[in-house]
């Protein structure tokens, strides 16, 4: 197994399992609750550079910074939260958007607190000795499956029936009596929270934090994923990041030998197709590959 | 004083691409009712088409807008034809006609990347000369831009409200059956909206080159404030994005009088985010 | 005879200036199932949207009593108002997409408590005590695919209102509900509403075109025209009154 796996293959794997955790928090977002999230990267980068800056700049031990980041992203997409969540789809994605757009700035000119281009780092894994690597990979794989099982289990929840409701007729639900304010408003907090822990365990996975990685490429990636492989279902997001990250981060870039001038065409010509495929999707299988989810609870 | 004179002069410079870039994306929205992200291409595609005609082929810059701007109302009206107006018949929703159009620009941007690559582009075939007015040190090129906009802005703003078109247009908008029982062709009425705002957002993008640079991300850094300025002037408002174009490009140059671009960017965002809110709680009051 | 009552004093809302609503004084819910009949364009859904807090009134005070208990509701929220036990079946069709029937029933069953992001596993316990009462709807409707979707226009009013009904309101306003219902489901469904009128001392307040039904099953009716109420009284009061005759049973479409 450890021979099977270099450091690089370590590398790749955990920023898969980072995406599948991030698209499966998107389809709880989105493909259940109807929240148009286009904020991932900022909430993943929030998380993964207060992570960076509690635990090299401030000293802190190793999980109390990992808490206090988690707390703050927490924090923070509850106000976002407040501000967006009863607005239409539009000004949702706008805002999300502008709210990625104010991290990635404020990680550029706050030189004193992330060190700006410069980068930030080195951030150590959480547990030391020569396989910590292989360490934080099982971190992200324990903490990855949990996602998924509690994306699974909140669908068939009366929580997860609430969420559909406020989904397809938000109205109705309130003149059902649904808080659906609240409701949202605690969902996204604490989604978005995840999406911040993720970001934060990233940190140790990146080891040395740049701005450059907080561009928009990130939150395309996990739409992407979860809309090929399907919103309506917790593991419409593995099978999404399977067919388009594992495939371009993963097998190719360590697996294939392409000559090095085509080494810095792959990525664009990944997020090219990616647009491409996106299109398609919604053209011709609009609820991605595992197809809609509509299966009545048929007796009590 | 000098500082009021400079955020204005600055401030409608600036507000120069937003006012047609604003203007052609509100017309879609108008038309259709969603959120065209890929509209940020055809701002990418305007300023390139002019790169190609005058760095390439060497036409005069002022020559080159009129091509430039008719092949950018030709992509705009094929991304219609081809992406949206079938998903349109096909029902996809607005939410999902969004994440639609953030697809096709991304497949779009990234396309251009692959063949015009990451470098910055220049109009290096002109260079301008530099006037003084009101106090600011401005180009030729920018009171051309000026003048170009004020009146491309008031063409357009004549065409939607004032011609038959323009009228046929908002009819459509409004109630398409109606429309249809009143003997308008939707097909050829969308296509001249989809090919003006396509001009509209070619012309954004070239102005906007002009005054600093152009790479395959302009549109896609713009489309972001387009948006908002969109959402400021109230949804599907000509008129309302007009203004909220000149109000955004004034806040915006009075700040970046006074900040580094970046913090301007953040505190533009910020107020924007602010105004959502603001606006929704005075809604509901 | 029930404990439940909304208050209307001063009630006003325009739209661009035009004045459709205009409540100076109305005490509702007096008299177990009362109802509110009007011509159309007379404001009778607008005045409930208003009392339910789905639109907001621009100036006026509304009031709710129940069992002793007086509510301000002039201003607060849709759910909020639900919540007291003020509880509105809709007009137009309404539905839960992606909701099957007895989701959409359990929906309208379970507590605040139990629908929370930790509660996981708390659907089993649901179930079992939504049992009774779901139980008896799915007795006295027939559903086509009672396991499934409600499928016709039909089916979801009826879904709607049995949505409103298991919330066991204290104050249930019924817009319109005979529009897409057949015959024999209107009347089981007024069945159902007095018996839960007379044992559980709900209120109800109905908005209809159907006359026949109004006069049956009213106690006591609202006349609204022009945003005002016009008229009210008993049924027979009501009928003979000549200026409801003028202003609505003479236009042919009652």
């Amino acid at each position: 197994m450890i021979d099977l796996l270099s450091g690089y293959a370590i590398f790749s794997l955990s920023t898969v399992l980072v995406f599948v955790a991030l698209a499966t928090l998107l389809h709880l977002q989105f493909g259940l609750a109807g929240i148009v999230n286009f904020g991932v990267v900022g909430f993943w980068g929030l998380g993964m550079y207060a992570f960076g800056i509690l635990l090299l700049n401030f000293q802190l031990p190793y999980f109390v910074a990992l808490i206090l980041a988690v707390a703050i992203v927490a924090l923070v997409a509850f106000v976002l939260g407040w501000v967006v969540l009863d607005l239409d789809s539009q000004a949702q994605l706008v805002a999300t958007l502008a709210f990625a757009a104010v991290i990635a700035d404020l990680v550029t000119t706050e030189k004193w607190l992330t060190k700006g281009v410069v980068g930030l780092g080195t951030v150590p894994h959480p547990f030391g000795g020569a396989q910590s690597a292989l360490w934080l990979l099982l971190i992200l794989l324990v903490l990855t499956v949990g996602v998924i099982v509690y994306a699974r289990l909140l669908g068939r929840s009366p929580f997860g029936r609430l969420l559909a409701a406020i989904r397809d007729n938000e109205v109705l639900a309130r003149n059902l009596g649904k808080d659906t304010s609240r409701a949202k408003l605690i969902f996204f907090t604490l989604t978005s929270a995840g999406m911040g822990l993720f970001g934060a365990l990233s940190a140790p996975v990146r080891q040395f934090l740049t701005p450059d990685l907080l561009g928009p490429g990130v939150t395309f990636s996990v739409w992407i994923a979860l809309i090929v492989g399907g919103k309506r279902w917790p593991l419409g997001g593995l099978l999404g990041v399977l067919l388009t990250i594992f495939v371009f981060d993963f097998l190719i870039e360590t697996y294939l030998r392409v000559p090095s001038d085509w080494a810095q065409i792959i990525p664009i010509l990944k997020l090219m197709l990616y647009g491409v495929t996106l299109v398609l999707v919604l053209l011709f299988r609009p609820f991605g590959l595992l197809g809609d989810r509509r299966q009545p609870t048929s007796h009590l | 004083m000098s500082v009021v004179t400079s955020a204005l002069v600055l401030g409608l410079i600036e507000a120069a691409p937003l006012v047609l870039a604003a203007m052609g994306f509100t017309l879609i929205y108008y038309l259709n009712g969603f959120t065209n992200v890929a509209f940020a291409e055809n701002i990418t595609f305007g300023a390139f088409f002019a790169v190609i005609f005058t760095s390439i082929l060497g036409l005069d810059f002022y020559l080159s807008i009129i091509p430039a701007s008719l092949l950018s109302g030709a992509v705009s009206v094929l991304t219609y034809l081809c992406i949206f107006r079938p998903a349109l018949r096909r029902g996809v929703g607005p939410t999902e006609m969004i994440i639609l159009s953030v697809g096709l620009s991304f497949a779009l941007r990234y396309g251009a990347r692959l063949i015009f690559g990451g470098d910055l582009y220049y109009f290096d075939t002109v260079s301008p000369e530099y006037y003084a007015f009101l106090g600011v040190g401005v180009t030729s090129f920018q009171i051309t831009a000026l003048v170009l906009v004020a009146v491309l802005a008031s063409l357009l703003y004549v065409f939607i409200y004032r011609t038959r078109y323009g009228e046929m247009m908002r009819a459509l908008a409004n109630n398409e059956e109606l429309a249809l029982a009143s003997g308008i062709n939707p097909t050829l009425v969308s296509v001249l909206i989809w090919f003006i705002a396509g001009v509209a957002g070619g012309l954004a993008g070239v102005f906007f080159g002009v005054f600093s640079f152009v790479n395959t991300l302009v549109g896609w850094n713009l489309i972001l404030i387009v948006i908002m300025i969109s959402i400021i002037g109230g949804v599907g408002s000509i008129r309302g994005a007009l203004i909220a174009s000149v109000v955004v490009g004034i806040v915006t140059s009075s700040i970046s009088l006074v900040a580094t671009p970046l913090y301007g960017e953040v505190l533009l965002l910020v107020l924007f985010i602010a105004f959502l809110k603001i606006r929704q709680m005075r809604a509901r009051a | 005879m029930s404990n439940n009552q909304i208050t209307l004093k001063g009630v006003k809302k325009s739209y661009g200036g035009r004045v459709v609503s205009d409540i100076a004084d109305l005490a509702l819910g007096r008299h177990g199932v009362e109802g509110l009949i009007g011509p159309n364009g007379a404001g009778k859904t607008t005045l409930m949207s208003l009392i339910t807090g789905k639109i907001s009134a621009d100036a006026g005070e509304i009031l709710f009593f129940e069992n002793g208990n007086r509510h301000d509701i002039s201003g607060k929220k849709l759910d909020a108002v639900a919540r007291l036990g003020l509880v509105r079946t809709n007009q137009r069709i309404q539905d839960f997409e992606s909701l099957g029937i007895l989701d959409s029933m359990l929906l309208s069953v379970v507590q605040p408590a139990q629908e929370t992001v930790l509660g996981l596993f708390a659907e089993t316990a649901l179930r079992q005590q939504a049992h009774p009462a779901i139980n008896r709807y799915l007795e006295a409707f027939r559903f086509s695919d009672p396991g499934g979707y409600a499928l016709s226009a039909g089916e979801k009013k009826l879904l709607d209102i049995i949505r409103c009904l298991l919330l066991k309101p204290k104050f249930l306003l019924m817009d319109e509900p005979t529009v897409g219902l057949p015959q024999d489901q209107t009347d089981k469904v007024m069945e159902v509403v007095r018996e839960a009128a007379r044992d559980d001392g709900m209120s109800v307040v109905i908005i209809e075109h159907d006359l026949d039904l109004i006069w049956n099953v009213c106690e006591y009716i609202h006349f609204m025209a022009d945003g005002r109420i016009m008229a009210q009284g008993t049924p027979d009061e009501v009928r003979t009154s000549t200026m409801v005759r003028e202003k609505y049973m003479g236009e042919g479409d009652a």
